[in-house]
């Protein structure tokens, strides 16, 4: 099977994944809480099936940079609406992790920046390599803003619930994927087509967990898991010991 | 050199991604961990510790401090890993249809969040003062905020019994 076989078929495979997992979010009703999640698949539904028939269009090119603004927009509003589902039932965490957050925004705005700085000036001539410098940038701060989320979710022990989870995990997977592409490419434009490949089995993977996050049923906490009372006293004669050495 | 961190920080992505799911799914199985509030407190006692520096060599009370700081920063791992387990469960308490029960599950997870957020500076100041043993920075107010943890913890677990109720008796 040729590359480009591969890239048609996992092309139309995350066709179907996304329209299957919008009619998940629709027939479950998630999208009264996702919001910004279900208008990310629809988008991206949308996005695909425009762009799978405009492949080798002249259009192509001047569609792309304003679908994929809209894409990364949507992208970083799921993370401020996991943020805040996350943040939801820690009213006392809240102002700290707004500081942080900004305070990673800024970070990252100054890396995105400097991402692009070492691109200028644009060769216009080329616009494709023009585009892929500002989504490497752009790329770079929904990476790191996801990657903060899950730090400072893990530094503060918060409970993810299951679909939070999910999407949160599937946006980074096809987050990464995207800015190692858009990374990678601009040095090896040779390899364009296995990276083209690499890149759709990410979105399909991605498509593929956060079906079946949003679909498994949330696990039952369980607080029946408690320690031997012999193993508590054994713990405390042992610090006791210690103490008085 | 900013492709190199671009690099980097997709690749650390994807481990912290990774360790996030690990994580997760042994987070079901988080058991209470017992915590002697008393030898908490024996622990963080400032005046037993200036006893020791004043009577003891300082090259025999900066070891004997260390090993103390190894005890109480496990100690105080405890009470972090506890406070997670306890908002987790007080969260899911919440929307419950008893009021009392939700009010106080509302407090314990404030509570706990704060707790949680104390032991991380705690942990913290333990690290410097095992790295220079003459400081004294480490709080004292963690036992007795944990105490009124527990305490809030076991109102909650005899109101609410399935959920709550083996926490409440551990914790």
């Amino acid at each position: 099977m040729s590359i480009a076989a591969g890239i048609n078929g996992l092309w139309l495979a995350s066709l179907a994944l996304d329209g299957f997992l919008l009619a998940v979010l629709i027939v479950k009703g998630m999208w009264k809480t996702f919001p910004w999640f279900t208008a990310y698949c629809a988008w991206d539904f949308l996005e695909t099936v425009v762009f799978y028939f405009l492949a080798g269009h002249p259009g192509y090119l001047s569609l792309y940079p304003i679908a994929e603004s809209i894409s990364i927009l949507l992208g970083l509003a799921i993370v401020y609406e996991i943020f805040n589902h996350l943040l939801s039932m820690h009213s006392a965490l809240r102002r700290l992790a707004k500081m942080v957050f900004r305070g990673a925004v800024i970070l990252l705005l100054l890396l995105a920046g400097a991402v692009v700085y070492i691109h200028l000036p644009f060769n216009f001539a080329d616009v494709r390599m023009a585009l892929m410098s500002m989504e490497e940038a752009a790329r770079v701060l929904e990476v790191g803003l996801l990657l903060f989320l899950f730090i400072f979710s893990s530094t503060f022990g918060l409970h993810w619930r299951q679909h939070e989870f999910g999407i949160a995990l599937g946006l980074g997977i096809l987050a990464v994927a995207k800015l190692t592409a858009v990374t990678v490419v601009q040095y090896a434009l040779s390899a364009v087509g296995m990276i083209n490949l690499a890149f759709l089995i990410a979105i399909d993977l991605s498509f593929l967990l956060w079906t079946s996050y949003l679909l498994v049923p949330e696990r039952v906490v369980s607080g029946a898991v408690v320690p031997d009372r012999t193993q508590l006293e054994q713990w405390n004669e042992a610090i006791m010991e210690l103490i008085h050495q | 050199m900013i492709t190199m961190i671009v690099i980097a920080l997709a690749l650390g992505a994807v481990v912290v991604f990774y360790l996030a799911a690990r994580s997760r799914s042994r987070q079901s199985h988080q058991p209470i961990l017992p915590v002697d509030v008393q030898a908490l407190r024996t622990l963080m006692d400032r005046d037993d510790e200036l006893f020791l520096q004043e009577r003891l060599p300082y090259s025999r009370f900066r070891r004997l401090k260390r090993r103390r700081i190894r005890v109480t920063m496990s100690y105080v791992g405890r009470v972090a890993s506890n406070a997670s387990l306890v908002m987790r469960l007080s969260a899911s308490t919440r929307l419950m249809a008893d009021p009392e029960a939700a009010a106080i599950a509302v407090q314990v997870t404030e509570m706990a969040t704060q707790i949680r957020m104390q032991c991380l500076v705690a942990l913290g100041k333990l690290a410097v003062e095992f790295a220079m043993p003459s400081l004294q920075l480490t709080p004292a107010v963690l036992a007795p905020r944990y105490q009124a943890l527990r305490e809030q913890v076991l109102r909650l677990g005899a109101l609410e019994m399935q959920n709550i109720a083996p926490a409440a008796v551990s914790i």
